[in-house]
């Protein structure tokens, strides 16, 4: 038999600027490019992982985050797997933010148990040298707001970028051990066989 | 279910006026009467009601409203007297910085003619109350004199109905719900008449109930069309068994449905009054002909322009000349002359001398209003969150603009400023709008070329005139154009667009990049530049940048078809064209369909009304050469087919003053 193959769906959502495309260029094409543009409207990216011994696709979503395209932007939260937060450490209106990203999120998911879903938060551009937020006071928000594992990355020079996607496959793959946690796409997790030790392989 | 003998109020806007003087042809144009308009739905019937206030207001104490400071007409007066209320204005705005001035509607107390107020009771009011079923309504009037206003004609001969002026905006809103229980469309002879057909009206009551449910899944198809519906449903059927042939690997997932049903909640489906007649699609299938073959021409040289103008500058022949660009686009060396009278920044008939006392006035304006927010201190701007969220937002989009382009590249580029600085004084310009993503995008060729900052502001202000809609709140410049595209397609390939149906992407969503920029992000630069320069001719129709979609979803279609791309698939082939379309290729096809369909004798009516063809069809194709003929007069219609309503006063279009 071959193998079961699984796509995950992961979606970056911040302010606008804090690195979110440039995070999944990072991750996906391992560059990162000063010249690229800002996003307009939806794109996503897909990256072939294998997760102890089980191939597993990232489909890594990406929007622009303008207030105005909100109604364009949201219907694509649907059915994603895991949600990662995204502020930049130099900014600290991004990091107000955050709340405000959860609960848009949270709503246009139709997250029926938010407890329960897997956030990941980022802390982007790190290799900045004028911080604005504290490593101190991320952490505290992410223990105060669900005990959310937190990262500092930078896109720029690559700094913990692999394992931030990597922690939230890992994430998405506990929960499901955890077993049903519901999001409304229940089909999905059909062919993306529960327990993460049975996931894989012939 | 519910909404039966219940009445519902589907629109309502306060602060509509009547003039009962000029109504009835009196001198007396001093009376006027604010009320409330409303659409109604009550026992299956959708009605228009118009009352006047009934708590008096002193007519001579009404205020009227202008968008924006600069508009603040007394509209009272007559319209010659307007240009010299503008300029008395304008020489008082110079005294001014204060900048947050469209967010203020400014007022002016009206002149008091007429102390006595002969309306000032009820009784007088309610004889100008009035209510009309929509299925009752023949055409609507809609002028332009500063504001809007519209007269109701009804399909039986009686009474005219009271003028209502929009004083305080809203119009537009009013037609668009109108547009929800009738087909409106522009009359053949005449630009200003919308005639007003109703659907069948069972349909439309079971349609409303069905939004009752918010079953918004089934609404979304049923909405569309239920004939299409069915189809859509039957070529679904067919994919399935596509897709158990194949191995069902790639079996659709319920998420990108579930995606899909939330995009047809946002962006409304073709509703079913788009179409006349069910049969609609059988009959266009048969009759669109093959494409004709079209060639294109070398770009138009800087001689070829010169040749073209007078001894005072005049150009001759802008037909012909118009005709050449749209051919072959423009050599560089002409395009920073040109793309001016292209965009009307330049009317077409100036002189040299009337273009040079324009610029001049023009940079006055412009500075001013740079001015504007050049003087704003931090502490203002501390208090002022949106001027804020607009500069920053500007910041960071002017350098993440076209960065590998020379012009733009490196740091502290100086360019990188003009963007900057031109963008934050279109948001003074327009401050309702402010800065929305993607309009760097706009700007960007149009400096690039201009290499001007004030000339570059005012075609950068044209070109926004006409893509305003699709920034604003509520996107609907956007949601139009996909319904456009999405109506062209089916009568072009309605095998196609079934099948992306069938992929629940009929919306046609993956579109939106495309027409949010006009294929900025997906040309290389230089062809950016022709596909624009071509576009703006106004030629061979309306909304031709949705033929240019359809040409390059035709060259698409075989391989999403044969791959069978899901939604996603469509939405990443669609995303990852960038930068791999060829320019010339596409505008040949482009024009190519336009030629088909020009062709098509029973060319349903509400793609004639996308295209803008007036005229009736049937005509023999028309030759590449004498496309001019079917140009829209350009002024007052922009490129989507929708006028502006409330286009500022200063807008570049403006006459001569001088
Ligand atoms: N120094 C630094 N700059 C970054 C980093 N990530 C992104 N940027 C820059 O920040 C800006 C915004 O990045 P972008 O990926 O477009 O942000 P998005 O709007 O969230 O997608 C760009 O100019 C990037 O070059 C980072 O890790 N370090
Ligand atoms: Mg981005």
């Amino acid at each position: 038999m071959a193998a079961k193959k699984s796509t995950l769906k992961v979606i970056l959502l911040g302010d606008g600027g804090v690195g979110k495309s440039s995070l999944m260029n990072r991750y996906v094409t391992n560059k990162f490019d000063a010249h690229l543009f800002h996003t307009i409207g939806v794109e996503f990216l897909n990256k072939e992982l294998t997760v102890d011994g089980c191939k597993v696709t990232l489909q890594i979503w990406d929007t622009a985050g303008q207030e105005r395209f909100r109604s364009l932007r949201t219907p694509f939260y649907r059915g994603s797997d895991c949600c990662l937060l995204t502020f930049s450490v130099d900014d600290n209106q991004s990091f107000l933010n955050l709340n405000n990203w959860k609960k848009e999120f949270i709503y246009y998911a139709d997250i029926k148990e938010p407890e329960k879903f897997p956030f990941v938060v980022l802390g982007n551009k790190v290799d900045v040298t004028e911080r604005q937020v504290s490593l101190e006071d991320a952490r505290q928000w992410c223990q105060e707001n669900g005990d959310y594992p937190y990262y500092e990355t930078s896109a720029k020079d690559a700094t913990n970028v692999a394992v931030a996607f990597e922690e939230a496959v890992h994430r998405v793959l506990a929960m499901d051990d955890k077993t049903d946690y519901l999001i409304p796409t229940d089909t999905v997790k059909l062919h993306r066989k529960p327990r993460s030790a049975n996931i894989c392989c012939s | 279910m519910a909404a039966d003998s219940v009445l519902k109020v589907i629109f309502e806007l306060d602060g509509v006026f009547i003039h009962p003087g000029a109504d009835e042809g009196g001198t007396d144009q001093d009376l006027l009467l604010s009320g409330s308009l409303r659409i109604l739905e009550k026992d299956a019937e959708v009605l228009v009601e118009y009352r006047p206030l009934e708590d008096s207001v002193d007519p001579s104490n009404m205020l009227c409203a202008g968008q924006d400071s600069s508009s603040v007409v007394e509209w009272a007066q007559s319209p010659r007297d307007k240009s010299q209320s503008h300029q008395l204005l304008e020489t008082q705005q110079s005294y001014e910085t204060e900048w947050d001035m469209v967010n203020a509607v400014s007022f002016r107390k009206k002149p008091c003619a007429n102390g006595e107020g002969s309306l000032s009771h009820s009784q007088g009011r309610s004889r100008w109350a009035f209510s009309v079923s929509v299925s009752d309504l023949r055409s609507i009037t809609v002028k332009d004199e500063g504001w809007t206003f519209l007269i109701l004609h009804l399909k039986e001969p009686s009474a005219p109905l009271p003028a209502l002026h929009f004083h305080q905006g809203g119009s537009r809103e009013f037609l668009d719900s109108l547009r929800r229980f009738s087909l409106l469309t522009e009359s053949p002879g005449d630009q200003t008449c919308l005639l007003v057909s109703t659907p069948n009206k069972v349909l439309s009551q079971s349609f409303e109930n069905l939004l009752d449910d918010n079953n918004f899944g089934l609404v979304h198809r049923f909405q569309r069309d239920p004939y299409v519906a069915t189809l859509g449903g039957l070529s679904k059927v067919t994919n399935y068994i596509f897709d158990a042939l194949r191995g069902a690997e790639e079996q659709q997932q319920r998420p990108p449905e579930e995606v899909a049903d939330l995009l047809g909640e946002v962006i409304p489906g073709l509703e079913i009054n788009q179409q006349e007649e069910p049969g609609f699609e059988v009959i266009t299938r048969i009759d669109l002909g093959a494409r004709p073959q079209v060639s294109r021409t070398e770009p138009l040289t800087a001689d070829d322009w010169s040749k073209h103008l007078d001894a005072e500058g005049r150009l001759q022949g802008v037909e012909e000349l118009r005709n050449k660009i749209f051919k072959g686009g423009l050599c560089h060396a002409v395009r920073k002359e040109a793309w001016k009278f292209l965009l009307g920044y330049f009317p077409w008939s100036s002189m040299s001398e009337e273009r040079k006392s324009l610029q001049r006035a023009k940079t006055d304006e412009y500075f001013r209003m740079k001015l504007q927010w050049k003087s704003v201190s931090e502490e203002q701007e501390r208090r002022n969150s949106r001027l804020r969220d607009y500069r920053s937002l500007i910041e960071k989009d002017v350098n993440r603009t076209d960065r590998t382009n020379r012009f733009y590249e490196g740091l502290n580029n100086p360019s990188l400023t003009l963007l900057h600085d031109i963008l934050m004084t279109y948001c003074m310009y327009d401050f309702d709008l402010g800065y929305v993503q993607g309009m760097s995008d706009l700007l960007s060729p149009i400096l690039f070329v201009m290499e001007n900052e004030v000339d570059a502001f005012w075609c950068f202000v044209a070109f926004m005139d006409q893509m305003h809609q699709n920034f604003e709140e509520q996107m609907q410049g956007m949601k139009t154009q996909l319904l456009q595209l999405s109506t062209l397609l089916r009568l072009l390939d309605l095998a196609f667009w079934n099948y992306l149906e069938s992929q629940e992407s009929g919306y046609l969503y993956f579109c939106f990049r495309w027409l949010l920029i006009r294929f900025k992000r997906e040309l290389n630069f230089q062809d950016v530049l022709r596909l624009w320069e071509v576009m703006w001719t106004g030629l061979p129709c309306q909304n031709f940048h949705l033929l240019v979609c359809c040409a390059i979803l035709d060259s698409e279609k075989q391989k999403i078809m044969e791959e069978n791309y899901g939604f996603n698939e469509i939405l990443k082939h669609i995303n990852e064209l960038s930068m791999k379309l060829d320019i010339e290729e596409i505008l040949q096809k482009a024009e190519g369909i336009f030629l088909q369909i020009r062709s098509c004798k029973d060319l349903p009516h509400s793609v004639s009304t996308i295209l803008g063809f007036t005229d009736c069809h049937g005509s023999a194709p028309t030759k590449p050469g004498s496309a001019a003929a079917l140009r829209p007069t350009r002024q007052d219609v922009c490129s989507n087919g929708l006028c502006r309503e409330n286009r500022p006063p200063n807008s570049c279009r403006a006459e001569f003053t001088s």
